[in-house]
């Protein structure tokens, strides 16, 4: 009986919070006449595919979903080589300052876009990096950082050291220990960490918005953040783009849940 | 060789460092006391010119009590939510509180602007369907424009900010309830306490630590957070919405005038090294704890 009654408050819940995504969801299946119909209805005898196709037609999504996919993924593979060298040195080493750079690192990560935006706009600009590719996969990789150390150093100390020192007695040198074991069996933490990363420059959205003008540059979220409200009259194609956009964070949320809630606890107490 | 290996190994970080954080601060030092414009370009000294503009604007005082607020109230009442929806997951009912969880935690995981683009089409004043289940209960008229109203139009943001950043608070309170050792409701239960005594007697002390952690990462975050107005309002109608990240962009960007945002931007950082201060002093004293 108690049972029955907190199942059902748990689904009443869901359904709750899932609201503007199950609305959304809805007006992206439907043709535009029926989107702005009153009063509104949930489902509808015309629901179609269509406007997923027409939404590459139409605006320029095919770009932004390409953009999209360079500066995510390139960001990822770059933070993760830069951030697991950090991570490395903070795990194995004691050295002098150790604790000012990791709390540097710390602090960083607190950092407003907003109050750095200015003077990175006016570099990009300088060195010729602004409206691309790389400038925005340079700023990313930038803010991705610091949380990606933090991550890393704490599946990095998880490691035995006695592994480690086997190897460097067998002849290894430190690099090479690194390499060949260290890194084979951070793998399951690298993956993690390297998620957190993507789904980060994926989701993006305010330097991805200022630091580029251009749509061969431009991201997904740039391309929905500033269609809303200008293209009122294709409410079910913007609903459509925002579906597919939000697919790649939820499979991957999926399937890596426990390991993306554990980081989540352990990221905010380090 | 061996001693300096750690630095080396630091150094492609450390740099990154650099290009986002101390050179950005130095350069926006040198923009905030210049007259800097994107379509003139730099003219030279003008000395705290820019920061009395800003604290002589009332635009920035509303701004930031607008931050104050959404950032404030819409992280207390998050954790509410989040506590809430924590103890609900920790009756421990298998794989439904599985499921649960994990349908709860999709807003966070959704981008900031899918969730500011859903929010808006529910809040639509005529084809949402909020606006259409209100007016069917004669709650309110008909085409009620939530974010068209300055009066109401903060509070809608807040209230998706709200719904995107419970799931962190539960996600942590969870892992909270999930360390109070069972012994001491046992022996509550011995003795006979009611539930709502235990909850207040032993699940919220329990949780004090975690709850300040939260609560200042929740108001450091919503204090940055740019993305939700922006999709949401752009600070409209008429600035009633505007928050600070977003008036940096309106200043720089909308008026071109890259020395002023930068005395903004200073301002903003200051406040958020005091923030940031805070949350240190929390978990520097969780650990000694």
């Amino acid at each position: 009986m108690k049972k029955a009654m907190l199942t059902s408050l748990m689904v009443i819940l869901a359904l709750l919070v899932l609201l503007p995504f199950l609305w959304t969801f809805s007006t992206s299946l439907k043709p535009l006449n029926e989107v702005n119909k009153f009063p509104p209805e949930w489902t509808s005898v015309n629901m179609s595919l269509k406007s997923y196709s027409d939404m590459f037609f139409y605006l320029p999504f095919s770009t932004y979903t390409l953009n999209s996919l360079i500066v995510a993924s390139s960001s990822t593979i770059l933070t993760l080589l830069i951030g697991s060298l950090a991570a490395f040195a903070f795990s194995r080493f004691q050295f002098a300052g150790k604790n000012v750079f990791l709390l540097i690192f710390l602090l960083s990560q607190m950092l407003p876009g907003a109050s750095v935006i200015i003077p990175l706009f006016q570099l990009l600009q300088k060195v010729g990096l602004y409206d691309t590719h790389v400038g925005l996969i340079l700023v990313h990789t930038a803010f991705l950082l610091p949380f990606v150390i933090w991550l890393l150093y704490g599946f990095f100390l998880a490691i035995p050291r006695d592994v480690e020192d086997a190897a460097l007695i067998d002849g290894c040198s430190r690099m090479q220990a690194l390499r060949k074991v260290i890194l084979p069996l951070a793998l399951p933490g690298m993956g993690a960490t390297a998620l957190f990363a993507f789904l980060g420059s994926w989701n993006e959205f305010f330097f991805a918005l200022l630091l580029t003008s251009s749509d061969s540059t431009k991201t997904i979220p740039v391309g929905i953040g500033l269609f809303v409200g200008e293209y009122l009259d294709v409410w079910n194609q913007m609903a459509a783009a925002a579906v597919l956009f939000s697919l790649p964070p939820l499979i991957l949320f999926m399937f890596t849940r426990k390991t993306f809630v554990k980081g989540l606890v352990a990221g905010a107490y380090r | 060789m061996k001693k300096s290996l750690p630095y080396l190994l630091l150094v492609p970080a450390l740099l990154f460092t650099v290009f986002v954080l101390v050179y950005p601060l130095v350069q926006n030092l040198i923009n905030s006391v210049c007259d800097v414009s994107m379509i003139k370009g730099a003219n030279g000294w003008v000395g705290l010119h820019n920061y009395e503009r800003i604290f002589n604007d009332t635009l920035f005082w509303h701004s930031f009590r607008n931050t104050a607020i959404y950032a404030l109230v819409g992280t207390l009442l998050a954790l509410l939510v989040g506590l809430g929806f924590a103890l609900l997951l920790n009756m421990k009912l298998g794989r439904i509180s599985s499921i649960a969880s994990f349908l709860y935690m999709i807003p966070w995981v959704i981008s900031p602007v899918v969730a500011g683009f859903a929010w808006k089409w529910i809040l639509n004043d005529r084809f949402g369907i909020i606006n259409y289940w209100l007016a069917s209960a004669g709650i309110v008229k008909l085409g009620t424009s939530w974010l068209g109203d300055p009066g109401t139009a903060l509070f809608c943001v807040m209230l998706a900010r709200i719904w995107q950043f419970y799931p962190f608070a539960m996600v942590m309170f969870l892992a909270g309830l999930q360390t109070i050792p069972q012994e001491q409701y046992e022996a509550a239960a011995v003795d006979g306490a009611t539930m709502v005594r235990r909850f207040f007697y032993i699940t919220l002390p329990n949780l004090k630590s975690v709850s300040s952690v939260l609560l200042v990462l929740g108001v450091i975050w919503s204090f940055n957070d740019f993305n939700m107005v922006f999709v949401m309002t752009r600070g409209g109608p008429m600035n009633s919405s505007m928050v600070l990240p977003v008036l940096v962009r309106e200043l720089s960007f909308v008026h071109f005038d890259l020395g002023r945002g930068s005395a903004l931007s200073i301002v903003i950082f200051a406040l958020l090294v005091s923030l940031s201060y805070l949350y240190l002093k929390l978990i520097a004293g969780k650990e000694s704890a």
